[in-house]
């Protein structure tokens, strides 16, 4: 019940937002923003105790609220819990916190409509990694979809409608193809238990023909690939994680890429295991080409937001890599590399919103020598450009470690090659570094306030905590096999 | 002939269908008031009022029959010309409410010119009994007459400005390529007639004369004919070339009409005569759907990409949305015709909701600004959402059904033939819906889009954007229960899909 209220909560919060902004009520004063804030943390809250003390042992999927909805279709309410979800629902709200900060200052027209936006995000991508009946999870997919295009769109930078046109039509197709393969799932279940099934608990007991499964894996892999993004899919991320402003940048990369790897290891590995093992090697291979041509990519960008995003599609191949290496410690791995990156990209693209914010600009040519005049900022780009290199000591380091590491055992060669990218990851890393702090000093610009060194600070010292002390993640994930 | 005694017994109306077929009998004794009406005093108000209050009968004893207990199944046999089943039903239903939409727009447009305007209500109650006797007709007489009573009221209509800079072309060139639809038809029909010697559905669904065997040329050749009529109407692809045209050129309210009841009609009767002859068990009539539906699929989005004039964009988006609906054509068996009619009737519904809605926006629009005679184009709703919240919003809901993004019911009719498709494993037609609805989104975002646009630039200007949207109250709430409407069904399906089974 209480995700349920979690869910509807945030939303009506939403419009709460959207309609009480700017306005008194009682001689207060409401500002978007603040009941946003005040909305996000408390449901966040709400949701880490509530599941803290909950009595279900969340191993395995649990069910939580289970509602008819469609019933000509058998199409029900459903959500459930593990702790894959509850880890990457407890990520999306501590990123939905940064958002609502970085957008403090940002938006300054039409706020109570973007806050709306962002909260409805939020609630859709919490659906996605709650739901347990497909078309609830198709549903959801598409909500959380709406919104990020509409706050790239309306708040975004010069190019925004092509970008989310570019956004939108990218994932619409693909996820259509996962719609058709979801129906397919539904009639099979007809045809071998007797009735129309979206349920995913359901379907794990099919038995489906190797032909058959292979292409309705295509048709969920599609979809999760595109979100991921692993190339050749991957071209409207720049566009869209360039364009967008910077919460949207940040909501896209801490969150909206992980229920690509969500959907992989929850529905492509576990419905479709004989499947994906056949095609591992397909997809072991785009990893690897993601995570090189990723990396080769961001060093050669001049925008800022252009260079993080595609490091972005490098990280997410170690994700696509490790996963389909069917290995326990790779596995533990994709966890981890999924919180660090949530958390490095997202410090990154705040970094990049608050040079814009001084700047005006997101060229790396307009920039430089930036130590000189804002040392706090300096250091902290300084960390989050070694967390994004995967220096020790941070928590992408694990993530990637681990993940070489067991993949290393079922595909050696590629794991050779991708361990290359790291080296492209540290080039990147001090290009981004370098052509932002140092060199001589063209303009002066102010260091970071307070809500600014607020947000740097928590994120960098989550991923010095994840980094010396992963169990904290990896405790939940011990002994799971795929 | 050997059917005469069943004829002869059923030639007589007996209680029960005069019951059944009420809705048309008061739509047609309606028309004789009207005409009556006008002979006694020619008032404008008068006449709309009446026009209106016709309709809104005919749809309450509508909905009144469907919720008593009608026979669910094969339908109500009236005479060999009519049946009357659930579905037609609905249909009616959606047509008489997008008739009654179109007359209570009409007042607006009407309003500004001299004359008074009788013969536009009275053609428009035509083209419903025209629409009605489509979609019960049994026969393909009745079928005929159902489609010519349409096609010549919608002459009358779309050329009914004569001042209008398109009147002339438009009328004309719906009046010959029209005619050219309906003779095509006419000997399709008269080919069929050759090899069967009978002209209901429901006689050669029995004989089934072609069902086992390979089609006879002449019959094969006649269903050819007979489905390009229809097709033409449809505006499927290959047919499709009038449509920008003469929906840009008619008066807006009737371009809703045709978009709405003349095409709900014409698949509604579509779907009665194939499914009533088993045409989907022959696998060169399913071949000839699927060509026309990806056609219709490709030619309609890829054309409505350049366009900035927002009736032509929705002449082609319906074009691509009838190549949607042709899916419903191919259906594996018999026992899976129920769930198709079901498809068929949720999508048109969510297709003509959103039409609906997108119109009443255009005409609003059209009357907001100074100069009448051109065509709004997209770029006249920059910043609506800023200015007009509740029409922006409403075109939004509208334009993302037609995108079939959920939340609306456009999602859920896609939905629907999505399932369809998976179960006749047609994958070249999921195929072309997917790329479609890729290419659809290209176009329809950018709309939406647009009405979020800051007019900053164009208020310097001292163009129309400035100007703030005056909407009547009542039109007001009629939107907003659109909007509602569409909302609630696309969320919870079951409301509408339980009135379709029952």
């Amino acid at each position: 019940m209480m995700l349920t209220f979690v869910i509807f909560g945030l939303l009506f919060c939403g419009s709460l937002a959207w309609y009480t902004d700017n306005k008194s009520f009682l001689g207060v004063k409401f500002q978007a923003r603040w009941v946003a804030l005040v909305a996000v943390i408390t449901f966040a809250l709400i949701f880490v105790f509530s599941a803290y003390l909950s009595p279900l042992s969340f191993l395995t999927l649990q069910m939580i609220t289970q509602v008819s909805w469609i019933n000509s279709l058998n199409i029900n309410y459903a959500i459930a819990l593990d702790h894959l979800s509850i880890t990457l629902i407890i990520l999306t709200f501590f990123l939905a916190v940064i958002c609502i900060l970085v957008s403090w200052g940002e938006i300054q027209e039409k706020s109570g409509f973007y806050y709306f936006n962002l909260l409805a995000t939020f609630v859709g991508i919490i659906g996605v990694f709650s739901a347990v009946d497909m078309f609830l999870f198709f549903f959801f997919w598409e909500v959380m979809l709406l919104p990020m295009t509409a706050i790239i769109a309306i708040w975004g930078h010069e190019k925004r409608y092509f970008a989310a046109i570019k956004f939108f039509i990218f994932t619409q197709v693909s996820s259509l193809l996962m719609l058709v393969a979801i129906i397919a799932m539904a009639y099979i279940h007809q045809q071998q238990i007797g009735d129309l099934s979206f349920s995913y608990q359901d379907w794990l007991s099919l038995e489906l023909n190797s032909d058959i499964a292979q292409y309705l894996m295509l048709g969920f892999f599609i979809a999760f690939a595109v979100k991921l993004p692993s190339v050749p899919l991957h071209s409207w991320l720049p566009d869209a994680h360039t364009q967008a402003p910077t919460a949207g940048s940040v909501l896209l990369a801490g969150v909206l890429l992980k229920t690509g790897a969500y959907g992989l290891i929850r529905f492509v590995l576990q419905l479709f295991p004989q499947a994906s093992e056949n095609f591992a090697p397909i997809a072991v291979t785009l990893g690897v080409v993601s995570i090189l041509y990723g990396a080769k990519m961001a060093f050669a960008q001049t925008d800022f937001k252009r260079l993080v995003a595609y490091s972005s599609i490098s990280h997410m191949g170690f994700v696509m890599l490790a996963l389909f290496s069917f290995n326990e410690i790779a596995y533990q791995g994709v966890i981890v590399t999924i919180v660090a990156h949530g958390l490095s990209s997202a410090a990154l693209f705040s970094l990049a919103g608050m040079i814009y914010q001084r700047i005006h600009s997101r060229n790396l040519s307009d920039m430089g020598g930036f130590w000189q005049s804002a040392p706090r900022m300096g250091g902290f780009g300084l960390a989050f450009a070694a967390a994004a290199f995967g220096l020790p000591g941070l928590a992408n380091f694990v993530g990637e470690f681990l993940s070489l590491v067991g993949a290393y055992q079922v595909f050696p060669m590629m794991v050779i090659l991708a361990a290359f990218g790291l080296i492209g990851s540290a080039i990147y890393g001090m290009v981004l570094f370098q052509k932002t702090f140092q060199g001589s000093s063209l303009k002066a610009v102010e260091d970071l306030s307070c809500r600014e060194l607020i947000i740097s600070s928590s994120l960098l010292m989550l991923l010095v905590i994840l980094g010396l002390y992963p169990n904290l993640v990896l405790q939940y994930f011990r002994g799971v096999i795929l | 002939m050997s059917a005469s005694p069943e004829i002869a017994n059923s030639v007589i109306l007996s209680a029960e269908m005069f019951i059944v077929l009420s809705p048309i009998l008061l739509l047609s004794f309606g028309i004789v008031l009207s005409l009556l009406l006008i002979a006694w005093r020619r008032s404008q108000k008068m006449i709309s009022l009446f026009t209106q209050f016709i309709l809104a009968i005919t749809l309450l004893l509508t909905l009144h029959l469907l919720s008593g207990e009608l026979k669910v199944g094969s339908g109500t046999q009236i005479t060999t010309l009519l049946n009357v089943d659930r579905f037609s039903y609905l249909s009616f239903v959606l047509i008489c409410f997008s008739a009654l939409v179109v007359v209570s727009l009409s007042r607006s447009v009407l309003k500004s010119a001299v004359e008074v305007h009788d013969e536009y209500y009275l053609l428009i109650l035509l083209v419903v009994l025209g629409a009605g006797i489509l979609v019960v007709s049994d026969h393909f007489a009745s079928l005929f007459l159902g489609f010519e009573l349409l096609s010549i009221s919608l002459v009358g209509l779309v050329g009914y400005f004569r001042e209008h800079k398109h009147a002339v072309e438009t009328g004309f060139k719906y009046l010959i390529l029209s005619a050219t639809a309906s003779s095509f038809m006419l000997l399709g029909i008269a080919f069929i007639y050759s090899q069967t010697g009978n002209l209901s559905f429901a006689v050669s669904s029995n004989v089934m004369p072609w069902s086992e065997q390979p089609l006879q040329v002449f019959n094969s050749v006649g269903i050819l004919l007979l489905f390009s009529g229809i097709a033409f109407k449809l505006s499927l692809a290959p047919f499709h070339f009038w449509s920008p045209d003469i929906y840009q050129g008619s008066p807006t309210p009737i371009t809703l009409l045709m978009a709405t009841v003349s095409k709900v009609a014409m698949f509604t009767v579509l779907i009665k005569c194939c499914f009533s002859q088993n045409y989907f068990n022959n696998e060169s009539f399913i071949e000839i759907i699927t060509v026309v539906a990806l056609l219709s699929m490709l030619v309609g989005n890829v054309l409505a990409l350049k366009q900035q004039n927002i009736k032509r964009l929705m002449a082609y988006s319906s074009i691509a949305h009838f190549g949607y609906l042709l899916i419903v054509l191919t259906v594996s068996s018999l026992q899976t015709l129920e769930f198709a009619w079901q498809g068929a009737l949720f999508y048109l519904s969510a297709y003509l909701l959103a039409n609906i809605a997108i119109f009443t926006v255009l005409l609003i629009s059209e009357k907001n600004r100074s100069n009448m005679s051109e065509d709004i184009h997209i770029t006249e709703w920059h910043g609506l959402f800023w200015k007009n919240r509740l029409a922006a919003v409403l075109v939004i809901f509208s334009i993302l059904a037609l995108a079939g993004i959920p939340l609306t019911m456009g999602f859920v009719g896609k939905f629907y033939l999505l399932n369809q498709a998976v179960l006749f494993k047609s994958w070249w037609l999921i195929a072309g819906l997917v790329i479609g609805s890729g290419i659809g989104l290209a176009y329809y975002l950018p709309i939406i889009f647009t009405l979020f646009k800051d007019d900053k630039t164009l208020e310097s200007k001292g163009g129309d954007g400035s100007r703030v949207y005056l909407i009547a109250i009542g039109k007001q709430l009629f939107m907003f229960t659109l909007l509602i409407s569409s909302l609630v069904f696309g969320i919870f399906p079951d409301l509408v899909s339980q009135f379709i089974y029952r």
